[in-house]
């Protein structure tokens, strides 16, 4: 809960929302299960960013480590830590989202959906540096601080995401 | 009037009884027209509410139904890994089952809620020892007079704006710290079909064992301690879904049942309009009767 926030306020103010890129090519068929493609779900509460779109290589931040999936990989399931996501689209660009928390799950048949939910996800260049050194701050200071024990532990998730971003940012 | 005469007292009552309804026939006529006046006047200001409420539900609507949308492609993508493994809900002898019933704390929509309390109630015939949780105040005053002792936990508040998903994870939070184990959690609310129809539904959030032994559950790679936590993240998504979903559902029923309320207030201001004109006609016309009775009966003198 609190990490939402947490994400939601390192935002910098935009007048027009993050809009997610237009799925270019939705087709579906037989074609498309052979097909050397991943099928990438990119799906937060609020917004699909991906639909079934057809990507080459998706970086995760997995607890176990930093994973590459790329077509046919083996079904697993992982358990995404704070951290930028790489997509590498078709045409060979690169997006990068942060989340901070969510589960992946790669589908037999080169399918893979991304929950993330414990925050929205963002492009990198939409967070500002200084608003995350900020919070950073507040955050060691509740988590150094004399609160609750839920508080501190609030804190300290709070400071792990913090940290990745803004390892991210740099 | 020899009959009369033979029964003095009937005529002293019936003298008594006809004189105030004389009295007062005039009387009362005025009185009805101020009356009608008067429904008149509350008709047309409860008119004017639910034309009101009418159209702050079609706002909400709108934006009720892009966050349902959006948490329905959340919701299935978070259990397509549930349908890949081909998951069942572990139920049978002695397995207990928790309902969470999705409902809210606002009436005035139709038959809803109760549609939720129905269903829930058909289910807890079927399993009597399931347990409850009922989310909103409507199906927990409902449920509470039949299944008193099945609710385990009510939450209120919720469903007032577009659930968010920190709602959902706050009560998933709750739901998880109920000490009793439950073997299969099912999450019913109101599926929007469309603008007109919703029929109660089930989601399954299926618990650690379920998950484990599904049949295709070896296909996938998975660390044993991520498991508990998908079970958690999925009874959380699961729930998101369900609010969002039953939340768009009484929006759009609060509009229908506005606007036909709406429709009815219309229908009884023009009966009422043409009562009020009718009985005024009436009331002009006795008047003239009476002046002009009154006048030949002086002239004649």
């Amino acid at each position: 809960m609190s990490a939402i926030r947490i994400a939601r306020s390192a935002l910098k103010v935009r007048p027009t929302a993050f809009r997610a890129p237009a799925p270019l090519m939705l087709r579906r068929g037989y074609a498309d299960v052979a097909s050397d493609k991943l099928q990438l779900s990119l799906s937060l509460p609020h917004q699909a960013i991906y639909k079934s779109s057809e990507v080459i290589q998706v970086n995760l931040p997995a607890e176990t480590g930093e994973m590459g999936v790329l077509a046919n990989h083996v079904p697993s399931i992982e358990q995404l830590k704070p951290g930028v996501v790489e997509i590498i689209e078709e045409a060979g660009t690169t997006k990068q989202f942060f989340l901070s928390g969510g589960f992946a799950v790669v589908q037999p048949g080169s399918q893979l959906s991304i929950n993330a939910a414990q925050v929205e996800g963002y492009p990198l260049e939409d967070f500002s540096a200084e608003a995350v050194r900020n919070q950073i701050a507040e955050a060691q200071k509740v988590a150094n601080g004399s609160g609750s024990e839920q508080d501190i532990a609030e804190a300290k998730i709070e400071l792990e995401v913090l940290e990745s971003l803004q390892a991210a940012l740099k | 009037m020899l009959s009369r005469a033979a029964r003095p007292a009937l005529r002293a009552g019936a003298a008594a009884a006809v004189r105030p309804a004389t009295v007062n026939a005039p009387a009362a006529t005025y009185a009805t027209l101020r009356e009608i006046e008067d429904r008149l006047k509350s008709i047309r200001n409860i008119e004017k509410i639910t034309k009101t409420m009418k159209i702050v539900a079609s706002t909400k609507l709108t934006r009720a139904q892009r966050a349902m949308n959006e948490s329905r492609t959340y919701g299935k993508t978070s259990n397509t890994v549930f349908e890949k493994a081909e998951t069942k809900p572990e139920e049978g002898e002695g397995k207990k089952t928790l309902l969470i019933v999705c409902s809210s704390d606002k009436g005035l929509c139709g038959g809803i809620h109760s549609g939720l309390s129905r269903k829930s109630r058909a289910l807890a015939a079927g399993q009597p020892d399931m347990n409850i949780v009922v989310i909103g105040e409507k199906c927990k005053a409902q449920l509470g007079r039949s299944n008193a002792k099945a609710i385990k936990l009510t939450f209120q508040g919720v469903g007032k704006d577009v659930p968010t998903f920190a709602d959902a994870q706050a009560i998933a939070d709750q739901v998880t710290l109920i000490p009793q184990h439950y073997d299969s959690v099912k999450i019913l609310f109101n599926k929007f079909v469309n603008a007109q129809s919703y029929e109660p539904t089930i989601i399954e959030a299926y618990s650690k064992e379920a998950i484990a032994n599904s049949p295709n559950y070896s296909a996938f790679e998975i660390e044993d301690e991520v498991l508990g936590n998908l079970q958690e993240y999925s009874l959380a998504n699961s729930l998101y879904w369900a609010l969002a979903e039953g939340h768009a559902c009484e929006q759009s029923a609060r509009r229908n049942a506005m606007d036909n309320a709406s429709k009815n207030a219309g229908d009884m201001i023009s009966r009422f309009t043409i009562l009020f004109n009718r009985t005024r006609q009436a009331v002009i016309t006795g008047e003239l009767v009476e002046i002009i009775t009154g006048a030949t009966a002086s002239e004649d003198m």
